[in-house]
């Protein structure tokens, strides 16, 4: 399932073949500030997740997003006609690449005044704060979003259609996105759970630290996350001997070959771990790894095909 | 201070350094684990072999690398006879980083025939950018001392340009990571075929520099008075330089640009024993590879498990005790 998702050139026309008959659902949770009936208006100020205050200019009909995920989550939500530009990052879907791009490293606050959004979604750790204050110095709000859990991404979806004014198709979709991560879920529950290291980069090693969305993504794919420590960073820093003791049983950032011929090349110390010595040692798609957007559910449908087989 | 004394305080600190350097880690390590290690190694317990070919190596190629960039520092100083220079004034630090970097980037291969190629372009970048520099400074057969500076100054400053300008354009996050990791120094990369190399460079430079201390103490008065007094200068300048810059070209390809041991070391050396000692390069050597071990240590300790650069520690705890120095101590150069 998961390699026939991988090669649909429109993934989100899976989701959306897959349960048609939109239900108009709207589950209102609250943002707090303006009436969700009357949806938003100018002078509404919301709360995002980090708990700034967002006050609205006007109604948030033009969006754009400062990540590729969540450039993601506004094709998933929006109409295409609603999303004001991207960044000069986000390639996925097709139709982004049309988009006009605002550079958001560094931010590049004269494009986006350009296309002039009436609200700029980002992500916690992407883009600075100081960022942030300067684009709403210059009239246009801010709304952040953070992710801990898969269930915070389905929420951060949700968040979107409200805002922009696509609440039922938003929830439609995170609905069904539920059902198949409850699926994966009843699949991998009885099943062993294998130590799994994610590895961003070789030299120095960083890896997908404990709070990320990939330690919640690997419990659903019937995997643990071999990191035991929480550390301060997310993607922490680690040393050889650290991923000596914790001894993963599958290595992700690499298929065995050219991983044997660069990382453990480098480190061959680590070449006594169990994943090298068992050659369970991966490459996954990077984009599907790195983004917390609507696809996260392909991601995870990818990290129980290499951890448990194609079932 | 009387030189016993000094040599007393270094061997304490060494075995207090060294020591406190194989407990720590990510595996749980005991006295007992530490003395089967050493003394019955059993290859299949993953603690000993982290103890072994982890954490030894590490710890003495930052004696090693600490030792050889104050030592050049040592050097350097008393060739342009400048108490502000340090290993890196001939850009040998920034050359070694864009060397590493480029082959970062994918520019150049980063393994070739089974080899890890990173160190060698670093090695590459420094001897390159000091041979430029010292060309620069090439008159007539002779080094100029303030052409040397000053070209060194501008060329590093080219270069570092140049790593920002990479560093600037790295598409993911983690080549960001590694160039700042080269950038300020990292021992995390060590290994025993690490150790030969740097170690030979420092051993045979330091008994070169013994025998020859008379000379870099008569530099360490002035061109014209050294010149007065039978020496050499143009010789022993080119025999500095050639040395200063093989140790710290080796140190840098090794373990990154770790700043301001080199600068801080001699300093301290002269400041507690005088200028003209016998054993002063030998010594600045020795403070270093303990300063440098030091704080390889906390920077484990404080941001574990992977540590801060080092070269963030090593300013941070050098610059208030050289400044202590400089303020309380009654300390000239000449």
């Amino acid at each position: 399932m998961c390699k026939s998702l991988h090669k649909t050139s429109n993934k989100f026309d899976f989701f959306k073949q897959l349960f048609p008959g939109v239900i108009l659902l709207l589950s209102f949770t609250g943002c707090g500030g303006y009436s969700d009936k009357r949806g938003l208006a100018e002078g509404d100020t919301l709360l995002d997740a980090l708990g700034r205050e967002v006050r609205l200019v006007r109604k948030p009909g033009r969006v754009m997003a400062l990540a590729p995920s969540m450039t993601e989550m506004l094709f998933f939500v929006c109409d295409t006609g609603q999303i004001a530009a991207v960044t000069q990052n986000c390639d996925y879907p097709a139709a982004a690449r049309r988009k006009p791009i605002v550079n958001n490293y560094p931010m590049d606050f004269e494009a986006l005044l350009r296309v002039r959004p009436d609200l700029v979604f980002a992500v916690e750790g992407i883009t600075p704060l100081a960022d942030a204050r300067r684009m709403e110095e210059l009239g246009i709000p801010v709304y952040y979003q953070q992710y801990h859990t898969v269930e915070d991404i389905f929420t951060g979806i949700e968040t979107v259609g409200r805002l922009t004014g696509n609440a039922a198709r938003a929830v439609h979709l995170t609905d069904s996105l539920r059902r198949v991560k409850k699926e994966i879920q009843t699949q991998t529950a009885g099943l062993q759970k294998p130590s799994v290291l994610a590895i961003t980069w070789q030299d120095p090693i960083y890896v997908y630290g404990r709070n990320t969305v990939f330690t919640d993504k690997l419990a659903i794919a019937g995997g643990r996350n071999a990191v035991d420590t929480v550390f301060e960073a997310q993607y922490p820093a680690l040393t050889r001997e650290y991923v000596l003791k914790i001894n993963p049983d599958i290595i992700i950032g690499g298929g065995f070959g050219k991983m044997d011929s660069t990382f453990f090349r480098q480190y061959p110390e680590l070449r006594r771990i169990n994943a090298y010595r068992n050659r369970r040692i991966y490459d996954l798609t990077d984009d599907l790894m790195a983004r917390p957007g609507p696809r996260v559910v392909e991601s995870i449908l990818e990290l129980k095909e290499v951890i448990h087989g194609k079932k | 201070m009387k030189t016993a004394h000094l040599c007393l305080i270094l061997l304490l600190l060494t075995v207090t350094v060294l020591l406190a350097g194989l407990f720590v880690g990510s595996f749980q390590t005991d006295f007992r684990t530490l003395q089967g290690a050493v003394f019955s190694y059993n290859p299949d317990d993953p603690a000993h072999f982290a103890i072994i070919h982890l954490r030894l190596p590490r710890l003495l190629l930052a004696f090693i690398v600490g030792g050889g960039l104050a030592f050049s520092g040592y050097l350097i100083q008393a060739m342009v006879n400048n108490p502000l220079a340090d290993p890196y004034i001939l850009g040998t630090a920034s050359g070694a980083a864009l060397g590493a970097n480029i082959a970062f980037f994918g520019w150049l291969p980063a393994v070739a025939l089974g080899f890890y190629l990173p160190p060698l372009f670093a090695f590459a970048g420094a001897l390159g950018v000091t041979l430029a520099v010292v060309a620069m400074a090439w008159r007539k057969g002779y080094i100029v001392p303030t052409q040397l500076l000053l070209g060194g100054v501008a060329v590093s400053s080219l270069i570092t340009a140049t790593n920002g300008l990479l560093a600037f354009l790295s598409d993911t996050e983690g080549k960001l990571k590694t160039i700042i990791f080269w950038i300020l120094g990292s021992f995390e990369r060590a290994q025993w075929s690490d150790i030969p190399v740097p170690l030979s460079a420092l051993v045979l430079s330091s008994l070169l520099f013994l025998f020859l201390h008379k000379q870099l103490a008569l530099l360490l008065l002035g061109e014209s008075r050294a010149r007065h007094l039978g020496l050499n200068v143009s010789r022993l300048r080119w025999l500095v330089l050639i040395t200063a810059s093989l140790v710290t070209g080796v140190a840098v390809a090794t373990s990154g640009a770790i700043g301001f041991v080199g600068l801080m070391m001699p300093h301290l050396i002269r400041g507690l024993l005088g200028t003209g000692g016998r054993w002063n390069t030998l010594l600045t050597a020795w403070a270093g590879g303990v300063f440098i071990v030091a704080c390889d240590l906390l920077a484990r300790l404080i941001y574990p498990p992977a540590g801060l650069p080092i070269g963030i520690l090593t300013s941070f705890i050098g610059v208030p005790f050289f400044l202590y120095l400089l303020i309380k101590r009654d300390y000239r150069f000449e």
